[in-house]
């Protein structure tokens, strides 16, 4: 690790904070528990990051957090929109996750065939 | 099993923010004169009392119990690992003060991981909990780096050859690596 990586890896996390302040559209979950990491989900996370971030998406946060009990399908990603709509995506790998960026972030279109379970309705 | 170092410290360092720790501390030591490389993740989480720390060391073990299905294989991971290239690892916890895991080995050894991408684990970190504040401490033999995810602002680089470079530090084992020194980038949550 060198200095300009830091220097990169401080701005990516300034701007994670900057979007955990003000209610965003979209929230990334990446589950990284144990079999999450040995599944890739680091890389997945990485991915997604590079990407929002390629394509400007702004209303976009991305978080982690610990295993989800989806142990036997990680990488795992949850997709939550402000209006309490969640998806979750399973078995990703980096071209998924540049396609759920582009699909689902950008345009508001869900990635049905990597999509698993029945989709939250907000009440 | 996992093919970097660097992922092993993700899984640790991600236990230690599920335990509440406010401050999460990585010490990488590469001693390439003693041909040793020690991982060490500190916490000040909820710590562990004698027997669950006694259980946790034991294969498939896990202390969370919200979780479907319990795997509990990350100090067992990385103590194969350790084992596997000629070193061990120690976990001491003390109830309500913290957590450190050492991790030792043989920096040359044949099957020793790379270390990989400790930024990508870094990010992960700071992503899991923004308020947590996370350190990193790389030693070599020559030379020293520290981070820190609360560091307030951008504090000097010593020394012109470390603000210039630009060399990544490459983990090949048995030789001394360069890392900036004091190369400290702000606090990324300033």
């Amino acid at each position: 690790m060198n200095l300009e990586e830091l220097k990169k890896l401080k701005e990516k996390a300034q701007r994670q904070v900057a979007l955990r302040e003000g209610s965003k559209k979209y929230r990334v979950v990446v589950s990284m528990g144990t079999s999450g990491i040995a599944a890739g989900a680091r890389e997945v996370m990485k991915t997604m990051l590079d990407e929002i971030e390629k394509r400007g998406l702004e209303d976009v946060e991305v978080r982690v957090t610990g295993e989800v009990g989806l142990e036997d399908v990680e990488p795992v990603v949850r997709v939550e929109e402000a209006g309490g709509e969640k998806t979750t995506y399973a078995r990703l790998d980096a071209e998924k996750a540049k396609k759920i960026v582009a699909e689902h972030l950008e345009k508001g279109k869900k990635v049905d065939n990597l999509a698993v379970g029945k989709e939250k309705k907000p009440e | 099993m996992f093919e970097e170092l660097s992922l092993h410290i993700l899984d640790l360092a991600m236990n230690s923010i599920a335990a509440k720790a406010r401050t999460v501390q990585i010490m990488i030591a590469e001693h390439a004169r003693r041909d040793r490389l020690s991982i060490r993740i500190q916490d000040n989480g909820h710590g562990m009392d004698a027997d669950t720390l006694k259980r946790v060391l034991a294969d498939q073990t896990t202390t969370k119990r919200s979780r479907k299905k319990n795997i509990g294989l990350g100090l067992a991971l990385l103590r194969q690992t350790a084992e596997m290239c000629g070193g061990e690892l120690h976990v001491r916890s003390t109830p309500a003060v913290g957590t450190t895991v050492t991790a030792s080995m043989k920096l040359s050894h044949v099957d020793r991981p790379p270390l990989g991408d400790l930024n990508a684990t870094i990010l992960a970190l700071c992503a899991a909990n923004p308020v947590v504040d996370v350190q990193l401490h790389y030693l070599t033999d020559t030379d020293r780096f520290h981070f820190s995810s609360k560091q307030p602002a951008e504090k000097k680089v010593a020394g012109p050859e470390g603000l210039r470079g630009k060399e990544k530090t490459n983990y090949e084992p048995g030789r001394t690596q360069k890392v900036e020194r004091e190369g400290t980038a702000a606090g990324c949550l300033a």
